[in-house]
């Protein structure tokens, strides 16, 4: 057995895996063209007031206020990626009362960006649940959204017969967001 | 990005799946097969490796998407690619890459030319990565919780370990009698760099009570840690340097260490019915320089702003609860990890003598030899989860007298049909193999699930040849 030979047999054997290697056309560059457009559902804010909390040693107070923190928007995530926003609201009054209620967005000043109103109607009776309609956030009103540093809560009573420590009911309001997200 | 992506693809176009060597298992032409069995019946007087190209392999196996299933360039959108990526996989599917490089390796006769004990010694760089599918990650992601109202997205999903070490050995292997041939092999290790998360738990939920359109009920429960070792002061703004030499340079000479040994046998029940068992790499790593675990532990529920009317009260951010809830935290402490380890066994029968047309050799008694060997081998390997198993059977013929051929067919998770190709001759001193692995594959390498490939060279001298 010459080396020539042991050589050729060498060449027979690797020579065919060079061959039938092949492999298709790649793209890589599809990586830029990666966009996640994942949606999410979260609550937003929600509150059950008994009737008894609109008076104070049994006067009757007409209007009640509070604010919390609210800057998940302005955060660096949700200002580059968040495309649009719905917001449901769904409130259910069982005081004998009819009520306004506004959330207020504000920006870092103090500003009111944005109000949304709110209205339920007397209690008569028969528990009745309102779906408001969905505030939709997109173009200039999404980006008023993404400044939002705190959200108010302004509850106003209607005219009717006067409230006191043992009134029934309450107010109640439920509140949850569709966020649309395009992360690229 | 791109780069990381070509990288891989030439590993693809190189390699195979996950640490089984079936191919060189046993293939006792080539020394290096004493790597997968100390105990393999080699002999030799001598042999050296050639530096850095006595030992090159790499195995690539992605059980969910070969490489084609996400860049091909056929027009379809890349975003439906991934989408059908993550639809069909499995959290268990694993992907997998494992390469070494032998930068030296030796070995030697020791006693007379009676003897029958062989030393075997030399430094490999290994890098490993496993990692299986989260797939709830990834439908997250993709698609957020609208859709999956009432699921629990796992974080159990994320799993994964990465390691770049080198592997200092030196072993021994003694044919004890006609029957018996016994070896064992230390091994120092050192760690680079090791990243572990692959004891994670908790889930992402979103319920919500029937009836009611704007209520839900959110919990994130989250147990996620990430330990890493030679890789936190990369992270850090103030680096400024190559990682990647970084990492070579404390692979070799700064590297965690760790202790570890093999083990092996071959026992012949009759001169043609050969039985052989091997575990290698059992043993661990203390992870001790530039350590750094970070973890995400604790429980939070998602209720949204609840405005209280009836007193004043300070504004609290429901973000801050979050990271009070579930905080990021930062840990220093060493921990141990355990290699990968990788048990083998065989049953061979081997038919038709060889009839030598050389000249007699006259040199005392010469054992005979057979041309073809069939048999079948077994592969367990310990992961996370559940421990990763092959099956081979192969058929052994030597062609020339010192030109030896070796067929594979594997069933493991990642192929039903890996047929795997082995050459290894010596023309002279000069010994070269060459092995691949998934050969039906090569019909176009993008589109494989795993591959593996390994060649070497090598040269060994025999007594015969003085």
């Amino acid at each position: 057995m010459g080396l020539y030979l042991k050589n050729k047999i060498f060449l027979f054997a690797f020579f065919p895996l060079l061959f039938i290697s092949c492999s298709s056309d790649l793209d890589f560059d599809q990586v830029d063209d990666l966009k996640l457009k994942p949606v999410f559902v979260a609550n937003v804010a929600h509150f059950d007031v008994p009737a008894n909390e609109f008076t104070d040693n049994g006067q009757e107070q007409l209007i009640a206020f509070d604010e919390k923190e609210f800057d998940v928007f302005k955060k660096k995530f949700f200002t580059d990626n968040l495309v649009k926003l719905e917001l449901d609201c769904e409130t259910e009054n069982t005081i004998a009362r009819a009520f306004t209620i506004d959330l207020l967005l504000f920006n870092e000043n103090d500003d009111v960006l944005e109000t949304i109103t709110l209205e339920t109607p007397a209690y008569s009776g028969n528990p009745d649940v309102i779906k408001h309609t969905t505030e939709i956030f997109e173009g200039q009103r999404l980006d008023l959204l993404k400044q939002t540093v705190k959200i108010g809560f302004v509850v106003t009573m209607g005219s009717g017969a006067p409230l006191d420590e043992n009134s029934q009911g309450s107010l109640k309001l439920q509140s949850g967001a569709t966020a649309y997200l395009e992360i690229e | 990005m791109k780069k990381v992506l070509c990288i891989l693809t030439v590993l693809f176009q190189l390699a195979s799946f996950s640490q089984n060597k079936e191919v060189l298992y046993n293939f006792t032409s080539i020394p290096q097969s004493s790597l997968v069995n100390p105990g393999a019946d080699v002999s030799y007087k001598f042999y050296f490796g050639i530096p850095a190209l006595s030992g090159v392999s790499a195995n690539i196996g992605s059980k969910s998407f070969s490489a084609y299933d996400l860049f091909a360039n056929n027009g379809v959108d890349f975003n439906d690619k991934v989408r059908r990526i993550v639809n069909r996989s499995s959290n268990n599917d694993k992907t997998q890459i494992n390469q070494q490089l032998e930068l030296f390796s030796g070995g030697f006769r020791v006693g007379g030319e009676e003897s029958k004990s062989y030393v075997s010694f030399g430094v490999y760089q290994e890098f490993d990565f496993l990692m299986y599918f989260p797939k709830d990650i990834g439908v997250l992601a993709l698609d957020g919780n609208r859709d999956y109202i009432g699921k629990l997205f796992n974080l159990r999903d994320v799993n994964l370990r990465a390691e770049v070490l080198s592997v200092f050995h030196i072993g021994f292997h003694k044919k004890v009698n006609e029957k018996l041939v016994l070896g064992g092999r230390a091994k120092i290790y050192s760690s680079g760099a090791n990243a572990t998360s692959t004891k994670n738990s908790g889930y992402i939920y979103t319920g919500k009570d029937a009836g009611t359109a704007n209520v839900y009920n959110q919990i994130i429960s989250s147990d996620l840690e990430l330990k890493t070792s030679g890789i936190a002061s990369f992270t850090k703004d103030e680096y400024e340097g190559s990682i990647a030499g970084d990492i070579a340079h404390n692979t070799f000479f700064n590297g965690s260490l760790g202790l570890g040994f093999d083990a092996g046998i071959t026992y012949y029940f009759k001169e043609n019915l050969q039985f052989t068992a091997s575990v290698v790499d059992v043993g661990f790593i203390k992870q001790s320089k530039d350590i750094e675990t970070l973890t995400y532990k604790g429980y939070y529920e998602y209720e949204g702003v609840n405005p209280i009317f009836s007193d004043t009260n300070e504004p609290e951010n429901v973000f801050d609860d979050f990271e009070k809830a579930i905080p990021r935290d930062t840990l220093y402490n060493k921990y141990t990890t355990w290699r990968p380890v990788k048990f083998y066994s065989s049953m061979q029968y081997s038919f038709g003598e060889y009839r030598s047309d050389a000249d007699c050799n006259c040199k005392g008694k010469v054992g005979r030899r057979y041309l073809n060997s069939v048999g079948g081998q077994l592969f367990l390997m310990t992961m996370p989860r559940a421990p990763f198993t092959a099956f081979t059977v192969f058929y052994k013929r030597s062609i020339l007298e010192k030109l030896d051929i070796k067929a594979t067919y594997t069933f493991d998770s990642f192929s039903k049909k890996n047929i795997g190709l082995g050459v290894a001759g010596t023309i002279g001193k000069f010994n070269i193999y060459a092995l691949v692995d998934n050969v039906l594959e090569y019909k176009d390498v993008t589109k494989a699930n795993s591959l593996a490939f390994q060649f070497g060279l090598n040269f060994v001298f025999q007594d015969s040849e003085d």
